[in-house]
């Protein structure tokens, strides 16, 4: 074995490989951080260039422009409050406050170190429990998952604005939002115009919720603060701020390495997980979403905690965990290699080669985060009124080009419009976004539970692993509605 | 009326529109459902009665259980009725966007749109900007799309002749 490591990270240490490797993170910041631009799309576009690669740098570079946009997407989410992926959405809650309060270079150096390390333990994850943890995965059931959902956009209601009933409400929406288009027996639902049967792609949705917003509430209110973000060069993350969120980012590596091993999860639910998780347990909770630098940790040491593992069950069981996985399974099946168990055993070199390559990845990305994010940086010194525009111009040809589509242009600016007026009625806009990603899969993990079940709602706690989610959700809902009554008798006490 | 009794309305009204007349009306039910698979129109109806639930718990504790007034929103000082006319004067603009896509093309289209929102943010100062953001951006994203990702943009009726 031992024999078989070394001969693969000499394979690997080549500077063709590491060029490639620069190239592909370097390429996932910049994209990442361009709103409307997704990391899907990077990994998507670089495809038919794996044509003409090896098997291993292909992959090595597929995964480098996914890390890197993962990434690329907080630090749009800070400077801009616009999260380039929708898994740095919960990254813009801390990181835009502390952006206005002149501290972007604390929270992007701190959004850096928080995904380095969730990265490195998500890949040592991937080297040492991936077995394990794929049978784990094969485990869970539809009504495991849908309890799962049902528990991550609880969680999520409960940390999102003010008031957990908003969150529902807010969950709820995005939920409904969720169900037009094409169900899984072949029903148009909601399809009031055909382009409608095909349903609602996230990328528009999600743009438009988090950054069109921003602009309409510039046009309409022309609140332009003119506080620019201050340079990046003396805002470091002293020792004393890192240490006291290592247990924050160790708790959010491990929640995005177990989350992200599961098909369907993700980094987006990892990372909204994370955060309601640190808000709950840190001592710092209730400055969470005021710019709290230990949320952004939160968030992005769980979403780039999850990037290697989502690599587990495409690497042990052929199943791709998300978007960008189930097209690196297509590089796979290009180059000829068939994920699974057989690939252990048949290419066990090329296998040895990908998880040595995806290590090395973890500390490039660390120097194409520092450089780029003094690039990107000179955004901040933008003023508002001329910088939200250009945000429009990306988001449009950003969605645009994903599709060809002029409907999806028509969904951005209505969602947009959409997340104004949520904005103005005070309902937060993740638990929209999250329950919309999660609908589908919930949806169809519920109706397939009852299927099996014979139509007995019973089945939703017919295992231990169901009931351990139902008590997680009920201490969830408890907790939180335990904290809105304390906020309002303190309220009540201090009006009196 | 204030702000939470409001939302709670708006709340209630969405969801019960939603679960009495769009779902009957949108969301048809198929001849055969195979085994004991739930109908298509189940989640959404369970979603927006649960909504339903929500706001009506909304309204209750708006009009019961009086709070603390939510922070007012920061604005230019304008009044509600200028503002009303920025906010039709922006979804004014984003229609015609969409309209004048198969006329004047993607790209003047966008020109347009971009020059409209800057001004509409009230900038007057930066104008060698407002003209670079407004007519080069737009030209070099369209560039940038076309050549590197193959992006084809819609060409309009009048602009065709000239390419574009």
């Amino acid at each position: 074995m031992l024999q078989e490591i070394l001969s693969a990270l000499v394979a690997v240490a080549t500077l063709q490989n590491l060029l490639i490797m620069v190239a592909g993170i370097w390429g996932g910041v910049i994209v990442g951080a361009i709103p409307g631009m997704t990391g899907t799309m990077a990994v998507t576009l670089a495809l038919p260039f794996t044509f003409y690669m090896d098997p291993v740098p292909s992959i090595l570079l597929l995964v480098a422009l996914y890390k890197g946009s993962t990434y690329g997407g907080s630090v749009s989410a800070i400077l801009i409050k616009t999260p380039g992926t929708a898994s740095a959405a919960c990254t813009a809650l801390d990181g835009y406050p502390l952006a206005q309060q002149g501290k972007a270079g604390k929270a992007l150096n701190m959004a850096l170190y928080s995904s380095v390390t969730g990265d490195f333990i998500s890949n040592l994850s991937l080297i040492f429990f991936a077995a394990p943890l794929a049978v784990l995965a094969l485990r869970i059931g539809p009504p495991e998952f849908f309890m799962l959902m049902l528990f991550a956009l609880t969680t999520v209601a409960g940390v999102s604005g003010s008031s957990l009933l908003m969150g529902l409400v807010s969950a709820a929406l995005g939920l409904l939002l969720a169900t037009v288009g094409e169900d899984m027996y072949g029903s148009f639902r909601f399809a009031f115009t055909p382009d409608m049967q095909a349903g609602l792609s996230i990328a528009p949705v999600l743009i438009g919720l988090f950054a069109l917003p921003e602009l309409i509430k510039l046009v309409v209110m022309r609140a332009t603060k003119q506080e620019e973000a201050a340079t990046l060069g003396a805002q470091h993350v002293t020792r004393a701020e890192f240490m006291g969120s290592l247990k924050t980012i160790l708790k959010g590596s491990v929640i995005g390495s177990v989350l992200g091993a599961i098909p369907g999860i993700g980094p987006s639910s990892a990372a909204f997980f994370s955060y309601g998780e640190a808000q709950r347990s840190s001592k710092k909770g209730a400055n969470f979403g005021k710019g709290e630098l230990e949320g952004i940790a939160a968030s992005e040491s769980a979403n780039n905690g999850a990037c290697g593992a989502t690599m587990i069950p495409l690497l042990a069981l052929g199943v791709p965990g998300d978007v960008i996985t189930g097209v690196m399974l297509g590089a796979f099946m290009i180059q000829g290699l068939t994920p699974g168990p057989l690939l252990f055993q048949t290419n066990i070199h090329e296998v040895y080669m990908l998880l040595i390559g995806m290590l090395v990845s973890s500390v490039l990305l660390f120097f194409a985060g520092k450089i780029t994010m003094r690039m990107f940086a000179k955004v901040s010194h933008i003023p508002q009124t001329l910088l939200t525009p250009l945000v429009l111009l990306l988001c449009v040809f950003g969605i645009y080009s994903i599709a060809s589509s002029p409907f999806d242009v028509a969904v951005l600016l209505v969602m947009g419009v959409v997340g104004f007026i949520m904005f103005l009625l005070n309902i937060p806009a993740a638990p929209f976004l999250i329950a919309f990603i999660l609908g589908p899969m919930l949806e169809e993990n519920l109706r397939r539970a009852l299927a099996i079940s014979r139509g007995e709602p019973a089945v939703l706690l017919s295992s231990p692993i169901t009931w351990v989610f139902a008590a997680l959700i009920a201490f969830v809902l408890f907790i939180t509605v335990r904290r809105e009554v304390q906020k309002f008798k303190t309220e009540r006490r201090v009006e009196q | 009326m204030p702000k939470p009794v409001l939302r709670g309305l708006i709340i209630v009204a969405f969801f019960a529109l939603t679960a009495f007349i769009l779902v009957p009306a949108y969301v048809p039910r198929p001849a055969f459902i195979p085994g004991f698979a739930p109908p298509p129109d189940m989640w959404p109806r369970t979603v927006s009665l649960a909504g339903i639930v929500l706001g009506m718990l909304a309204l209750l504790l708006a009009l019961f259980r009086p709070q603390a007034d939510e922070a007012p929103l920061e604005t230019d000082g304008s009044s509600r009725a200028r503002m009303a006319g920025r906010f039709a004067g922006l979804m004014l603009a984003f229609v015609l966007f969409l309209v004048a896509i198969p006329v004047l093309g993607f790209l003047v289209s966008m020109m347009l749109l971009t020059l409209c929102i800057v001004l509409m943010t009230g900038e007057r100062g930066h104008r060698i900007w407002i003209a670079l953001i407004a007519f080069g951006a737009p030209i070099l994203l369209q560039l940038f799309f076309h050549s590197a990702l193959g992006t084809q943009f819609p060409k309009g009726a009048l602009t065709k002749p000239f390419g574009f």
